[in-house]
C-alpha cells in the first residue's frame, strides 16, 4: 500500500565549522548536515556529533568525588589532564582557563598563554578555551589564548550578548572560531549571530551554544530551542545555520542526581549508575535535537555517547 | 486636593505610633508640618496640602518626584536616577525617602501637568471622518413640542399621561417614562406654555435597551426634562474620553450633532500612578478609590464647567453623557473596584455597565442626564477600543484590518466585518515620554524628529511649536531611536556603540549615553537631553510589546501580520507617527505605506458617535459582544513573541525586507564616503 | 488536517450566544483549534458543521488503552510531530519483559519490581506501567498474566500461538492487553481475538512501511480497531527514522493506515543496561508509544521516568527556574542579597550581569509562577507577600550576617510593604533594568 512521502526537501542545511589546523593532529569538522538529527533516509548527515572532554587549568573544588576518583590526579594538571582525556576517546580539549576568575586565583594573559601552550603541547587535539566567564577577565585570556594559539583554529568563549566584541574581534584577527553563547531561547540564540555576523567574521567560524538544563532540570526546554533553532536552519534561515555546543557536563554533574549520594532516595538506584546515565542520558537526548558538539566529563559517559554515535551513523 | 490624615496612615509606610514627631518645612512655599519620625516626605508635603508629582504612583520608578532635603536626616529607599552628586547635593525621592528628624525641604517645579490643550483640531477631524450613520438625526436625546389639550371634567387624565396620550398620537411614541425632574416641572411648564410644552425625550435605542437591562421592554423613551411653550430648548450632549493619561471632552449641539467646543486635561489621578497598574494597587483601599474617583471626576467636571463657561450654557443644558475608558478608568469613574482586573483569571466587575444617573456620580451635567459608558471586552480592552474600534470603519468590509491603539498601554484589535479578536499588551512608558530620563509629553518645545549625520553623528532636531527643545516626546523617541540604529550608534539589540567616534557617546549613570542636545542649547540651560541604555531598554520593550501583541492576534486566528490589509493607528500619540521610523524599528509592521492610516483619538469620536446615533451606539454594543478577546498574561506566545521583538527591527529580519534594504544601502553610502 | 480558529468560527452560529461557556463563537472555535473544547457544548452548530468539524477533530494517532484501574495507560492521540508546538500529551509507556525461562520465584519478583516501584519528582509520583510477558505453555502463560493483573499492573502478551494468547487474554479479564505475536505474525488473523477481549493488537512488519500499512489495514478489515505499530528496528538509527516517518505520515498526511502508537524493544538492539537506556531515552523524545525495556535497574528506570515527565510537559508554559535560594559566586555570610523572579530570561539576566561583574551575591529566586518582574508585579505574583516567603522557606537568613534584601528597581513600590512583611529586614531597591547591577553592586561594596 501506497505511503505518503513524509521526506522533506530542507531549503537549508547546516554550516560546517572545522576545529584544528596547523600542529593539531586531528582536524574536527562539526555540523554540515541537511536533515534533522539521523534522518539518513532524507539528507546527508555529513559529520557525526563530536565529543569534547572538559579540563581545567585549576583542580576544580566543587566537582562530584565520582569525577575525581574517574581522572585522578591528572586534575591538577591541565596538560596531564588533556593527554589523557585523548586517550580516553575526546574528539576535542575544552580547556577551561577557570584560574583566571578573580576568585579563583586571578591569574591572567600569561598564566593563560603558558597553559595553552602546554595543553597544545600535549594533545594532538583541536581546542575550545573557555574563559573564567566573568567580562573583563574572559576578555583579557581569551584575547591572549587567541593569540597564542594562532594557526590552529581553536574556538574560544563564550561570547555573549553583553560581551562579545572584545572576543569576537580576538577570533577574527587570530582566525579562531568563536562561541557564541546565549540563554536558552530561540530568538536570543539568533539574536547573538546576527550581531556576531555584523562584525564580519565568517560563517564557518561560529558555534552557538544555545545553554542546555540537565535531565530533570529543564533539558526539555533546550530539545525545544534546539529544534526550533533546527528546523529554522533547515527552513534556509541562515542566522541559525551554526552547529551547536553544549555543556552537557557542567550541567549534568550540578544536579543532585550526579553529585551525590547523601540522603538520596533507595528509588534513585546505583549512584554512579545514575549519574554517569544522568550525564550519557543528557547528551544522548540532546544530541537526538541537534546537538553537534558535546563537552562531557566522565570517561564512561564519554565511551556510552560516543559509542550510541556510532550506533546512530551506521545507518547512513 | 490635600490627602486627609487618616490616607497618610493607610499608606503603611507611617512608622508606627511610638514615633517621635519631627517638623518638616517646605520650600518655598514655607509651610511646616508635623509628622511622627519615619513619615514618607511625600506624606508630609501631602499633609501640608501641597503637592509633588508621583508620575509611577510613588512607587519609585520614574524619579519624577524629586525634592531637595536641605537639612535634616533623611533615608533613601531609592535612589533611582539620582546620580551620586545629585545625592549629596540633598535630592531625593519624596515617595521613597523617610525623614527621620525636622527638616527643611525644597519642593522643585516639574513640567506642568495641567496644561490644558485646545481640542480646536480634533473636532475638526471628527468632521472630517466619515462613518456612515445617520448621526445628527437620531441623536439619544431629542426635543418635541406637544400641544397637548387642557384638562376638563370630562377628561382628568392627569397632566404626565395626558402628555404621553399627545405623544403617541402626534409622534407615534409610546411608552414613555418621566424622570422626576420632569414630572415635577410638566405641571407648571404645561400651564405657563398654555398647554405648550418641548418636551425633552431620551430615546435608547432598542436592541441597546435590551442589551443593557433585558428586563426593561418599556423603557426606551424616557421624559427627560419639559418647558413650557415651544422655545427650541438647548440640547448638549458631552463625549468624554478618560483616558489614562489624558481626559479630553466634546461638547455637542445634540439637534445639529455640531461639535460645538473640545477640551483636554490632564487625568489628576495621574498623582496617584501613571500608569492602570498603580493606580489599581493605589486603589486598594476603599477610601482611596474614592479618592481616584473625585479625581477623575474632577478633571471631568473642570473641562465641563470651561466649556459651559466659554459656550454660555449652564449645567442643564447637557442631557446626555457619553463616557469611554479603558476598562480601569471606567471601573473607577464608577466606583467599581478595579483590583480583580489585575489578578488571575483578570475579571472586572463588568464588561457592560448600566446607565448611571449623572447627578449619583457628582457630574455637572443635568441631575437626570444618564451616563453611558461603552462596554468593555477585557481586563484590558475596554470602552475606548469597543469605541475605536467603530471609528476604525473596520467592521464595514472583508478587508483584514488591525487596529492600534498605542498609548500606555498596546490594545489592538484585528479582524472585519465577521469577527474580531483583541488584545492588550502593556507597552510601558516608553512612548508617553515619562519613562525616559529626558522624555517628556508631546507639548510645546518637545523634540518630535530626529536626523542623526552618518559620519559626523551629528543630530538635528525639530521640537512641537519649533520651541526651545525642553525634553523628547514619544514620536521623537521613536525618530531618533530610528536614527541611532540606521548609523550605527546602536547596534540591532539597542546597544550603544563604545566604538563611534564622537564626544555625544559617553558614559553617564545608567551604562552609555548618546547627547541628543548639549545642555546650553535647551529651554532650561541645565541639564543636556540625552537617551541611554536604560531608555533605549524601555523604548524596545515598548516597541516589542506592541508588535508582539499584533504578531500573537494575528497568529492566533491564523494569519500572518503580512495578511493585514489596512493598519488603522489611534490613540492619543499625537498628530505625528512617523511610519517610516517606526517601521525601522519594528514597531509597527513592514507592509507599504498606503495601508496605514492615522485616526487620532477614535476612543473620543466612537463616544461622540453613541451620543449622536444611536444605531452607532447599537453598533458598539455589538462590537462588543462580538469582539473576542485574547488574554496575553496567559499566553506564552507571546513572551516568545515578544522576545523576538526585542531586537531591531527584528530578529526575524525578513519580516522586515524594507529596513534590511535601507540599512544595506546605508553601508555602501557610508563605505563610499 | 487541523482546522484554524477562523475556519471554524465560519460554520458556527456567529451569534455569540455565550452558552457554550466562552464569551464569542470565534473563542469558541479558537478552543475546538486548540482541542481544549468539545463541539458538543455549543447546542446551535448544524449537523454539516458537525459532521465537518468531526472529520477535522478526530486525532490522527488513535488513542489505545491498556490496563485498568488505577494504572490504566493510555497511548497515543498525540496531534504534532515537533514538541514546541503543543504538548505531546500521552506519555510512552514503560514495561519490562520478563521471558519465559524465568523461574516462577523470578518472574514474581520481577513482576514485584515493577509493581513497587515509585518515586517523587517535582510533585509527581513516577511509576513504571506494567509488564511484557512471554508466553510458554497455555496454563503458565494465564498464571503470570493472572499474577501480573493481580498486582495492578498493565500487561502485554508476547506469545505467537493463538491458544496461548486467548489463554493470556482470558487471565487478563478487563484490564485491556496488548496482544504482540512477534514482528512477522499475521495480525489480522488474531484480530478476532483481540476484538472479543476488547484487547489491543500489535501489527509489525520489518522495517517497511508499506507492508505496515496493508498489514493495518488488513487488521482493520478483520475488525481489530486498537492497533500498535512495530515497525521493526534493526539498528538505532532504524530507531529514530521509522517513528519519525510514522509520525510524519499520520499527523502530516493524516495518513489512518499509520495512525497508531508504536512500541520499541530498545533491549534487543544494546549490549548494556546504559546503551538500553540511552537507546529507549532517543526513544522517549521521539515517538514511541510502549517502551519494552529487557533489564530493570533503578537508575535506569529513574532517569527514563524524569526525561518522561520532562519532554511530555507543555511546552508553552514559560520557561521557569525552580525557585529558591541560588549562589552566584560562592558567596559569603557578608554577601549581598537580591530578589528576583524566576522566569528563566529574568532569572538569567540578573544571574548574568551578577556573575559578570565578578562580585558574589545570594540570589533569591522567588515563585512568579514563571513571569518576569514587571509582569508578575502587574499580576500581584510578585509582590511583598511572595517575596517574605521566600525569604522565609529558603532559610536565607540562616545563612547570611546582615538583614538587607535588595529589591528589583521596578518594584521599588513593594519596599513599604516589604518591610512590614519582614521586621527587622532593611530593605534596599536596586537598579531598574538588569545592566544596573554591576555599578549598584559596586556602590553597595563601597558603602
Ligand atoms: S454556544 Fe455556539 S452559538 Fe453560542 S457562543 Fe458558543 S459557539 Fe457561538
Ligand atoms: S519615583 Fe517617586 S513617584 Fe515615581
Amino acid at each position: 500500500m501506497a505511503v505518503p512521502e513524509v521526506k522533506e526537501k530542507y531549503a537549508g542545511r547546516i554550516q560546517e565549522v572545522t576545529l584544528g589546523a596547523g600542529s593539531r593532529g586531528k582536524t574536527v569538522a562539526i555540523g554540515g548536515e541537511s536533515t534533522l538529527p539521523f534522518l539518513h533516509f532524507e539528507g546527508t548527515v555529513a559529520n557525526r556529533p563530536a565529543i569534547a572532554i572538559e579540563v581545567s587549568d585549576r583542580e576544580p573544588d566543587d566537582w562530584s568525588p565520582l569525577l575525581k576518583e574517574a581522572w585522578g590526579d591528572v586534575m591538577g594538571d591541565p596538560a596531564k589532564w588533556a593527554a589523557k582525556a585523548e586517550e580516553l576517546g575526546a574528539d576535542v580539549i575544552a580547556l577551561s582557563l577557570d584560574s583566571a576568575h578573580p576568585e579563583r586565583g586571578n591569574t591572567g594573559a600569561d598564566d593563560a598563554r603558558k597553559t595553552v601552550r602546554k595543553v597544545l603541547e600535549a594533545t594532538t587535539l583541536p581546542l575550545i578555551v573557555y574563559g573564567p566567564g566573568q567580562k573583563d577577565k574572559d576578555n583579557e585570556v581569551l584575547v591572549a589564548a587567541a593569540e597564542e594559539a594562532k594557526g590552529e583554529r581553536i574556538a574560544i568563549g563564550n561570547a555573549e550578548e553583553k560581551n562579545y566584541r572584545t572576543i569576537v574581534a580576538a577570533a577574527l584577527a587570530n582566525d579562531q572560531v568563536v562561541i557564541a553563547k546565549s540563554p536558552m531561547d530561540v530568538n536570543l540564540a539568533k539574536q547573538l549571530n546576527v550581531l556576531i555576523g555584523d562584525m564580519g567574521i565568517p560563517k564557518d567560524r561560529i558555534i552557538m551554544d544555545p545553554t542546555t538544563g540537565a535531565l530533570g532540570y529543564g533539558v526539555e526546554y533546550s530539545y525545544s530551542v534546539m529544534e526550533r533553532v533546527r528546523l529554522a536552519a533547515l527552513g534556509g534561515d541562515a542566522t541559525l545555520q551554526q552547529p551547536m555546543v553544549l555543556t552537557v557536563g557542567y550541567e549534568a554533574w550540578r544536579t543532585k542526581e550526579a553529585r551525590t549520594n547523601d540522603e538520596v532516595p533507595q528509588e534513585w538506584g546505583d549512584w554512579a549508575q545514575r549519574a554517569i546515565l544522568w550525564e550519557a542520558n543528557t547528551a544522548i537526548t540532546l544530541v537526538n535535537t541537534g546537538a553537534n558538539l558535546l563537552v562531557l566529563r566522565h570517561p564512561q559517559s564519554v565511551a556510552l555517547v560516543r559509542k550510541a554515535i556510532d550506533r546512530l551513523m551506521a545507518g547512513a | 486636593m490635600p490627602l486627609s490624615d487618616d490616607t497618610a496612615l493607610l499608606d503603611g509606610t507611617t512608622a508606627g505610633a511610638q514615633a517621635p514627631d519631627v517638623a518638616v518645612r517646605l520650600e518655598p512655599a514655607g509651610v511646616t508640618v508635623t509628622v511622627p519620625a519615619g513619615s514618607l516626605l511625600e506624606d508630609a508635603i501631602s499633609k501640608a496640602g501641597l503637592r509633588v508629582a508621583l508620575p509611577c504612583g510613588g512607587q519609585g520608578r520614574c524619579g519624577r518626584c524629586v525634592v531637595q532635603v536641605k537639612e535634616g536626616s533623611v533615608r533613601r529607599r531609592s535612589t533611582v536616577r539620582l546620580g551620586a552628586e545629585q545625592i549629596e547635593e540633598g535630592y531625593a525621592l519624596a515617595c521613597q525617602t523617610l525623614v527621620n528628624s525636622d527638616a527643611v525641604v525644597l519642593l522643585i517645579d516639574a513640567e506642568p501637568r495641567q496644561e490644558r490643550i485646545v481640542g480646536g483640531d480634533l473636532a475638526d477631524k471628527v468632521a472630517r471622518e466619515s462613518v456612515p450613520c445617520d448621526r445628527r438625526r437620531a441623536p439619544v436625546v431629542s426635543a418635541y413640542r406637544v400641544v397637548v389639550p387642557p384638562p376638563d371634567m370630562a377628561d382628568n387624565t392627569p397632566d404626565f399621561e395626558r402628555l404621553q396620550r399627545e405623544m403617541a398620537l402626534q409622534y407615534g411614541i409610546r411608552r414613555i417614562t418621566p424622570s422626576l425632574t420632569a414630572l415635577a416641572r410638566l405641571p407648571e411648564s404645561l400651564r405657563n406654555g398654555e398647554w405648550t410644552v418641548t418636551a425633552v425625550i431620551e430615546q435608547r435605542d432598542p436592541d441597546v435597551a435590551l442589551a443593557l437591562d433585558p428586563t426593561d421592554s418599556a423603557g426606551s423613551y424616557r421624559l427627560l426634562d419639559v418647558f413650557p411653550g415651544d422655545q427650541p430648548p438647548r440640547l448638549y450632549g458631552a463625549a468624554i474620553d478618560i483616558g489614562t493619561t489624558t481626559v479630553v471632552a466634546y461638547l455637542t449641539d445634540l439637534a445639529t450633532g455640531e461639535v460645538v467646543d473640545g477640551l483636554s486635561a490632564y487625568n489628576d489621578q495621574i498623582a496617584r500612578g501613571e500608569d492602570v497598574i498603580s493606580r489599581i494597587i493605589y486603589g486598594k483601599q476603599l477610601a482611596r478609590r474614592v479618592e481616584l474617583r473625585e479625581r477623575v471626576v474632577g478633571t471631568m467636571n473642570g473641562l465641563l464647567d470651561e466649556m459651559l463657561s466659554r459656550k454660555r450654557l449652564t449645567r442643564d443644558d447637557i442631557l446626555a453623557v457619553v463616557v469611554a475608558g479603558n476598562t480601569t478608568m471606567t471601573h473607577l469613574f464608577l466606583g467599581l473596584d478595579p483590583a480583580n482586573i489585575r489578578l488571575e483569571p483578570y475579571v472586572g466587575a463588568a464588561g457592560k455597565f448600566p446607565l448611571v444617573p449623572a447627578s449619583t456620580l457628582s457630574l455637572h451635567v443635568h441631575p437626570e442626564a444618564l451616563v453611558d459608558c461603552m462596554p468593555a471586552v477585557g481586563a484590558y480592552v475596554g470602552g475606548d477600543i469597543t469605541a475605536g474600534a467603530l471609528i476604525s470603519g473596520m467592521t464595514e468590509g472583508e478587508e483584514i484590518a488591525l487596529f492600534l491603539d498605542i498609548g500606555t498601554n498596546g490594545e489592538m484589535v484585528l479582524g472585519n466585518n465577521e469577527w474580531l479578536i483583541s488584545c492588550a499588551c502593556s507597552a510601558g512608558p516608553g512612548f508617553e515620554g515619562a519613562g525616559a530620563s529626558s522624555g517628556m509629553r508631546a507639548v510645546r518645545g518637545a523634540i518630535e524628529e530626529v536626523w542623526i549625520d552618518p559620519v559626523t553623528f551629528e543630530p538635528t532636531v525639530t521640537t512641537i511649536g519649533g520651541d526651545v527643545p525642553r525634553g523628547i516626546c514619544g514620536s521623537g523617541m521613536i525618530s531618533l531611536m530610528g536614527e541611532l540604529m540606521m548609523t550605527g550608534i546602536i547596534n540591532k539589540s539597542g546597544r550603544i556603540s563604545p566604538d563611534i567616534p564622537t564626544k555625544r557617546i559617553r558614559e553617564g549613570h545608567n551604562g552609555l549615553e548618546y547627547v541628543v542636545v548639549w545642555a546650553d542649547d535647551t529651554a532650561t540651560g541645565e541639564r543636556d537631553i540625552i537617551l541611554d541604555d536604560t531608555d533605549i531598554i524601555n523604548l524596545l520593550r515598548a516597541k516589542a510589546a506592541i508588535y508582539a501583541g499584533a504578531a500573537v492576534l494575528c497568529e492566533s486566528v491564523g494569519l500572518s501580520i503580512t495578511d493585514v490589509d489596512r493598519v488603522l493607528i489611534g490613540g492619543s500619540f499625537g498628530k505625528h507617527i512617523d511610519v517610516e521610523k517606526a517601521i525601522q524599528i519594528g514597531l509597527l509592521p513592514d507592509l507599504p505605506w498606503d495601508r496605514f492610516s492615522y485616526l487620532g483619538n477614535t476612543s473620543l469620536q466612537g463616544a461622540y458617535h453613541a451620543l449622536v446615533c444611536r444605531t452607532c451606539r447599537a453598533e458598539i454594543e455589538d462590537i462588543a459582544s462580538k469582539m473576542t478577546y485574547l488574554e496575553l498574561s496567559a499566553d506564552n506566545r507571546f513572551m516568545d513573541a515578544f522576545t523576538s521583538a526585542l531586537f531591531l527591527p527584528h530578529t526575524d529580519e525578513s519580516l522586515f525586507p524594507s529596513v534590511q534594504q535601507s540599512l544595506e544601502a546605508r553601508k555602501q553610502g557610508v563605505s563610499a564616503v | 488536517m487541523a482546522l484554524s480558529g477562523i475556519q471554524i468560527y465560519k460554520v458556527l452560529p456567529q451569534t455569540n450566544c455565550k452558552e457554550c461557556g466562552v464569551a464569542t463563537c470565534l473563542a469558541f472555535a479558537m478552543k475546538l483549534a486548540a482541542r481544549q473544547a468539545e463541539l458538543s457544548a455549543c447546542p446551535y452548530v448544524s449537523d454539516e458543521a458537525k459532521a465537518m468539524l468531526d472529520t477535522a477533530a478526530a486525532p490522527p494517532i488513535r488513542l489505545i488503552t491498556l490496563g485498568a484501574g488505577d494504572r490504566k495507560l493510555e497511548v497515543g492521540n498525540e496531534t504534532v510531530v515537533y514538541r514546541h508546538e503543543k504538548t505531546f500529551v500521552h506519555q510512552p509507556g514503560l514495561f519490562l519483559r520478563l521471558p519465559a525461562s524465568l523461574s516462577d520465584a523470578d518472574f514474581a519478583a520481577g513482576v514485584d519490581k515493577v509493581a513497587g516501584y515509585t518515586v517523587e519528582r517535582v510533585g509527581q509520583m513516577l511509576r513504571t506501567d506494567g509488564v511484557a510477558i512471554e508466553g510458554a505453555s497455555a496454563d503458565a502463560f494465564a498464571a503470570r498474566v493472572k499474577q501480573a493483573v493481580d498486582k495492578g499492573l498493565a500487561v502485554i502478551l508476547l506469545a505467537s500461538d493463538p491458544a496461548v494468547i486467548e489463554a493470556g487474554l482470558a487471565a487478563a479479564g478487563n484490564t485491556k492487553p496488548l496482544i504482540y505475536a512477534g514482528a512477522g505474525a499475521d495480525s489480522a488473523a488474531l484480530a478476532p481475538l483481540a476484538k472479543k477481549y476488547s484487547a489491543s493488537l500489535t501489527v509489525g512488519a520489518a522495517g517497511d512501511l508499506e507492508a505496515l500499512a496493508a498489514a493495518t489495514e488488513k487488521a482493520v478489515a478483520a475488525g481489530a480497531e486498537d492497533l500498535v505499530l512495530d515497525p521493526g528496528m534493526t539498528g538505532w538509527a532504524d530507531a529514530l527514522a521509522l517513528p519519525a516517518q510514522l509520525r510524519r505520515a499520520a499527523i502530516k498526511k493524516n495518513f489512518k493506515q499509520l495512525g497508531y502508537p508504536i512500541i520499541a524493544f530498545p533491549g534487543s538492539l544494546s549490549d548494556s543496561a546504559e546503551e538500553e537506556a540511552m537507546l529507549a531515552s532517543l526513544l522517549i523524545g521521539k515517538y514511541a508509544g510502549l517502551i519494552v525495556l529487557d533489564r530493570f535497574d533503578q537508575a535506569v528506570v529513574y532517569s527514563l521516568l524524569a526525561l518522561r515527565q520532562n519532554i511530555y510537559t507543555d511546552p508553552q508554559k514559560p520557561i521557569q527556574v525552580s525557585p529558591g535560594l541560588y549562589e552566584i559566586g560562592e558567596p559569603e555570610p557578608g554577601s549581598p542579597l537580591l530578589v528576583t523572579t524566576n522566569f528563566s530570561l529574568t532569572y538569567f539576566s540578573v544571574a548574568g550581569e551578577v556573575e559578570g561583574s565578578g562580585r558574589k551575591a545570594w540570589l533569591l529566586v522567588a515563585d512568579s509562577e514563571g513571569l518576569s518582574v514587571l509582569t508578575a508585579w502587574a499580576a500581584g505574583k510578585f509582590d511583598a507577600e511572595a517575596i517574605a516567603k521566600a525569604v522565609k522557606t529558603t532559610g536565607v537568613a540562616e545563612k547570611i550576617n546582615h538583614k538587607s534584601i535588595v529589591l528589583p528597581g521596578a518594584v521599588a513600590g513593594l519596599s513599604g510593604e516589604l518591610e512590614e512583611e519582614l521586621p527587622g529586614w532593611k530593605v534596599l531597591v536596586g537598579p531598574r533594568e538588569s545592566i544596573g547591577i554591576p555599578s549598584y553592586l559596586k556602590l553597595l561594596a563601597s558603602q
